[in-house]
């Protein structure tokens, strides 16, 4: 263990060992049953679901197959780095031989843990992650040797001191307005910084062929997310969650490995396309999600509800750092110097990011104008702007967002919920009104 | 255009009770209100009966059954369902045409949609999942006021000001009730100040929808003309409240499946 | 240094030997690095496709410079020249002895002239060639008074800066290419580019324009005999000692000079010893073809060009000038190529800003549609890295005929 669970606990209340196993044991029944429920609910909403979803059902469980490799990784020697937030710049992770892992918990149960800590106006992700940590829940979060913390919104920052009790932690100072000279060159040197940090820690030089590899691997997979996101463009080939599922999964799977699964649902699903076989009825609602992110495994309530309403809802895009944000972008890098490939990659992440936790005068732009394109380009019906209670940077931004799309003439439906399963009947009326009113709009 | 007679019906499954209303040709034939209980399903299936048996039409001739409301899982026989929104919708435009923006507060939710011309539903909000915005907030404050509910309306009218309380949840609102009644405030005042603070939430939330004229009131708390009172000073304008605003949602249902039975017909 | 003692010709000839061996050896290198380093990254095609017709069209104005019909200064003449066939009559309403002025820097001194420098020009023809008559050579003569060349000199570049803007610059202006090759250098160090701030950035911009005033006005003052009647500056009558050597004011400092006469020299086609008989080491004393200075500026701009992408092409004099020409409002709607961006397309990412060679901002900075502005060089660069289909486009005549694509799917 790293020096730092010698240091006395600031936050965490020490907790009987009996108790942490017992609540553990539970949650971990419940999640597992749940992952199991979610993927048979996915299966029986569409009929003819991609035979090449197999392979990302399984990968989907978090105690499964993922999680054995990763042990049999380390115990080559390998280390395990996950991340909080998708500011983490992955590539250095890849180029120093090392496994990066998102560690951000979905788990609803784990939230009322972190009730005990920090009080319930906190977004629940934040409380989530600090509940499953302390009944060592995650175990990806367990198999860290250490963790990313990029400080982007107020619960990021707070989280990683909280986290420090347990975990060496890294935290990386975020700049909150990205469009100054000064903001991209403290955040570039962060990123060298978080460069030599890895370098010590894995004692693997991160070499200019090393990043570049890492780079081009990561091009690869957003090469293959950009094919699954064109196949999404046309008529609904592949149920919403699916395709969230399958984008999620990149955040723990091995990518190489990944990019080539999805590079075969790609092809399978090129194959349904000429066969004109859709995964549901054409006018279905073709709805956009934006807001926090939605995290597997136990927040996949809202997909559920709109994938499987009456009137039926598809998704066909989102806006989501768990979803489309995380590998829309490539690093661009136009002259392979260590210094260039550095700088691409700190710009990959600042400036490309569409995070509702930059500021500026025009008022976040880069998000809405990215959210207009994407509903020109996947035909959008309507969108569902999704918060948890406790996001105040989403909640505040919706306004902004509402107007925008209003003038395109777009209905947006605002939704805010919990880390909590007994909304979902509230939520069910809502999205169905939403749903009808859309196939409303699309009859008459 | 169709030859048989046109016979439909709509089942609002409310929090708190079950409307039924039939609708021959497109006029309404018969209504029907009961208590929903502890079996809904049953309550429903009783008061479709009853006003069935009013309008001495045989069950066998109904075309087309639609459910609305919270409990439409549990709505008997249903053909086909629309949400509560859609049903206002269609209702409150049949009912006033000249209707934009309608405000539904019901037992236990608060709704406000906005539709066009035709009832079509353009935009809704729902309240926060607190029924401080609707009507179980008078019957808890009636209690503590020891009036009746129908007293309510009548009494406050007769207030001379306003003394603000706190209307985010239904039991901070009653200790603050009983502060006003421990400061001797006088009934009417007190009964005012409670319709004045759900108006208050009511129309915070319609604001976020965007206010369209003509605003239209419905649900079983239209017929309380206290907090239409209440309603009209904070949105500033004059609400309009149909005939029997509580059977708009069954009206909605029953419109829709009119229609739906129509389009299967032709 | 050197002096012009004509006795010692042995000395010249060692040194146009290795000149000669320098430059040949360095133009093989170039041409086997650009192919090297296009089999090795084929993906960035539009880059290579950029070399490929900056090479091309450096030849064909190489060529046209070469094979002149005077043969000057090599002995005896070598013939029939492209220029004869294409402007040897009166095509273009007047005689063009000194070739067709193009916007790039494709010098006058060396040799015979289908194209030219259009800076030269406009120098020699305020002064010191106002009137018709004689030029420095004996058979170049004009029919026509200085303002009727101008004005077709003028003419010709207004409307191919408004056509086609700087496009001459990123694909067809030789020391362009030669920029590209200094950067190309610095690569195989694997050494990172240096950036200029932006404020220099604009900065330098406006000096631009302000060395091309000094240059016009320095050119009437010297020519103010022809023109006024009277002389500003002495000397400046035919055959006086300014006349003779700073007639052309810009070019005494112009980096292109010394570049073109030492390639041409090296490749065979000028006389080194007439060339260096004819240069002064003297800092102040002019020659005939290249003066100290111009030689101190092609290497600073040479260091310049290894450290900043496309150094000279952010002060350069005449990429100034059309953009002066392409930036206007009458023109600019004219104006045939054009860089269109489409704002919702983009997630503001920041790679186009990064990866332009003169470090032009507006792609980034500007809202969407016409992005394009004096100091871009039209190199498509963002274009072809911007990682978001459509968002960027060159659009000829309004139609977009290269557009940003995806560039991940051409990379599998």
């Amino acid at each position: 263990m790293t020096k730092k669970s010698i240091r006395e606990k600031m936050y965490v209340p020490e907790i009987p060992q009996k108790e942490i196993e017992k609540l553990r044991n539970s949650i971990k029944l419940s999640s597992k049953k749940a992952i199991a429920d979610h993927i048979q609910r996915m299966k029986k909403t569409s009929a003819n679901r991609p035979k090449t979803m197999k392979y990302f059902d399984e990968i989907a469980d978090l105690f499964g197959q993922r999680e054995k490799e990763l042990r049999a990784a380390k115990e080559e020697g390998k280390k395990v780095i996950g991340y909080l937030c998708t500011f983490a710049p992955i590539e250095l992770i890849l180029a120093a031989d090392a496994i990066p892992v998102r560690v951000s918990s979905g788990w609803y149960d784990a939230s009322k843990l972190g009730d005990r800590i920090v009080p319930v106006e906190v977004c629940p992700i934040i409380r989530s992650t600090i509940g499953a940590k302390m009944i060592d829940l995650s175990p990806y979060m367990e198999l860290s040797d250490a963790i990313i913390s990029p400080l982007t919104c107020d619960g990021m920052t707070k989280l990683s001191e909280i986290l420090s009790d347990y975990k060496q932690i890294w935290t990386m100072s975020f700049p909150r307005v990205k469009d100054t000279p000064s903001s991209l060159s403290s955040w570039t040197e962060e990123v060298k910084n978080m460069k030599e940090r890895i370098e010590e820690f894995t004692g693997n030089k991160i070499t200019g062929k090393k990043l570049r590899s890492a780079i081009e691997l990561m091009q690869r997979a957003t090469g293959a997310f950009r094919r699954l996101q064109d196949l999404r463009k046309g008529p609904p080939v592949i149920m919403g969650r699916d395709a969230m599922l399958v984008t999620q999964t990149s955040t723990w799977d091995d990518i190489k490995r990944w990019t080539e699964k999805t590079e075969a649902l790609c092809d399978e699903l090129e194959k349904k396309v000429r066969e004109k076989s859709w995964a549901c009825p054409q006018d279905t609602s073709r709805i956009l999600i934006t807001g926090t992110p939605m995290i597997w495994p136990d927040n996949w309530k809202l997909p559920a509800l709109i994938e499987e309403a009456s009137p039926q809802g598809v998704i066909v895009a989102d806006e989501l750092c768990s979803g489309d944000r995380l590998l829309n972008d490539p690093v661009g890098v136009d002259e392979w110097t260590m210094d260039d490939m550095l700088t691409a990659i700190s710009e990959r992440y600042l400036m490309a990011s569409t995070c509702p936790c930059f500021t500026s005068e025009d008022g976040n732009e880069d998000r809405i104008n990215w959210l207009l394109t994407k509903i020109k380009d996947f035909k959008i019906n309507g969108v569902i702007y999704y918060v948890v209670r406790g996001c105040m940077l989403y909640a505040m931004e919706y306004t902004r967002v509402k107007r925008a799309l209003e003038s395109m003439d777009i209905p947006i439906y605002y939704l805010d919920t919990e880390y909590t399963r007994e909304d979902v009947g509230q939520l069910k009326t809502r999205v169905e009104a939403f749903l009808e009113m859309l196939s409303a709009r699309i009859d008459f | 255009m169709t030859v048989s007679t046109l016979i439909t019906a709509g089942i609002d499954m409310g929090t708190q009770s079950v409307k039924v209303v039939i609708l021959k040709e497109g006029k309404i034939i018969s209504r029907n209100q009961a208590f929903s209980g502890f079996n809904p399903k049953e309550t429903a299936e009783k008061a479709l009966t009853d006003a069935l048996e009013n309008a001495n039409v045989p069950r066998t001739t109904i075309n087309h059954i639609t459910a609305t409301g919270s409990g439409v899982e549990m709505a008997p026989n249903s053909d086909s369902t629309i949400s509560m929104m859609g049903a206002d919708a269609k209702a409150g435009v049949y009912l006033i045409p000249s209707a934009r923006t309608i405000i539904d507060v019901g037992a236990e939710e608060a709704r406000g949609v906005k539709c066009d011309s035709k009832g079509r539903m353009l935009n809704f909000v729902v309240n926060e999942r607190c029924a401080a915005g609707a009507g179980a907030f008078i019957e808890a404050m009636a209690r503590a006021l020891e009036v009746e509910l129908d007293e309510m309306g009548p009494l406050s009218l007769k207030a001379e000001r306003a003394s603000p309380i706190n209307a985010s949840c239904v039991i901070f609102g009653e200790s603050d009730v009983v502060s006003l009644i421990h400061r001797q405030e006088s009934k009417p005042e007190i009964a005012r100040a409670i319709f004045d603070a759900m108006a208050d939430r009511v129309s915070s939330m319609v604001h976020r929808l965007g206010i369209s004229p003509d605003v239209v009131l419905i649900g079983g708390v239209a017929k309380d003309v206290g907090f239409v009172a209440s309603l009209n000073r904070t949105l500033g304008l004059e609400v309009l409240v149909p005939e029997n605003p509580e059977y708009t949602g069954a009206l909605g249902a029953a419109l829709v499946a009119n229609k739906r039975a129509g389009d299967t017909k032709n | 240094m050197l002096t012009c003692i004509q006795g010692e010709t042995k000395m010249y000839e060692t040194l146009a030997e290795i000149l000669r061996g320098t430059v040949t050896i360095g133009l093989v290198l170039a041409g086997l690095l650009a192919i090297l380093i296009w089999i090795k990254d084929k993906s960035t095609r539009i880059s290579y496709l950029r070399v490929f017709v900056q090479v091309v069209f450096t030849v064909l104005i190489f060529i046209g410079l070469v094979i002149g019909p005077f043969g000057l200064p090599q002995v005896p003449p070598v013939g029939n020249a492209p220029r004869d066939v294409l402007i040897g009559g009166s095509g273009f309403l007047t005689r063009v002895p000194d070739g067709i002025s193009i916007p790039v820097l494709a010098c006058y001194y060396p040799s015979g002239r289908t194209v030219t420098c259009a800076l030269w020009q406009i120098q020699a023809y305020i002064f010191p060639f106002w009137d018709p008559g004689a030029g420095f050579t004996f058979d170049v003569s004009y029919i026509n008074t200085g303002v009727q060349r101008l004005a077709v000199v003028f003419s010709v570049i207004i409307v191919m800066s408004i056509v086609l803007g700087r496009f001459f610059c990123g694909w067809i202006c030789p020391f362009g290419l030669y920029m590209d090759l200094m950067t190309r250098l610095r690569k195989i160090f694997k050494k990172r580019y240096l950036k200029l701030s932006d404020r220099t950035n604009t900065g330098l911009r406006q000096l631009r324009y302000i060395i091309i005033a000094v240059v016009l006005i320095l050119s009437v003052i010297l020519g103010s005999e022809a023109i006024f009647g009277t002389q500003l500056v002495q000397g400046t009558e035919r055959g006086g000692y300014v006349y003779s050597y700073f007639s052309a004011p810009y070019c005494q400092v112009c980096p292109m000079r010394p570049l073109c006469v030492l390639v041409l020299t090296g490749i065979g086609s000028m006389d080194a010893e007439y060339v260096l008989s004819t240069t002064t080491g003297a800092f102040y004393e002019a020659g005939y073809y290249l003066t100290s200075l111009n030689l101190i500026i092609l290497g600073l701009v040479t260091f310049g060009a290894l450290a900043f992408r496309r150094f000279w092409c952010r002060i350069c004099p005449l990429g100034a000038l059309i953009g002066l020409f392409n930036r206007f409002p009458p023109f600019k709607w004219f104006s045939a190529i054009r860089l269109n961006k489409v704002e919702e397309k983009c997630t503001k990412c920041g790679i186009c800003k990064r990866v332009c060679p003169p470090q032009i901002i507006e792609v980034y900075e500007e809202k969407g549609g016409d992005v394009t502005t004096s100091a871009c060089i039209l190199c498509l660069r963002c274009v072809e890295m911007c990682p978001y289909e459509d968002c960027l486009s060159l659009d000829l005549a309004g139609k977009p005929v290269f557009k940003s694509r995806d560039w991940l799917k051409e990379a599998d």
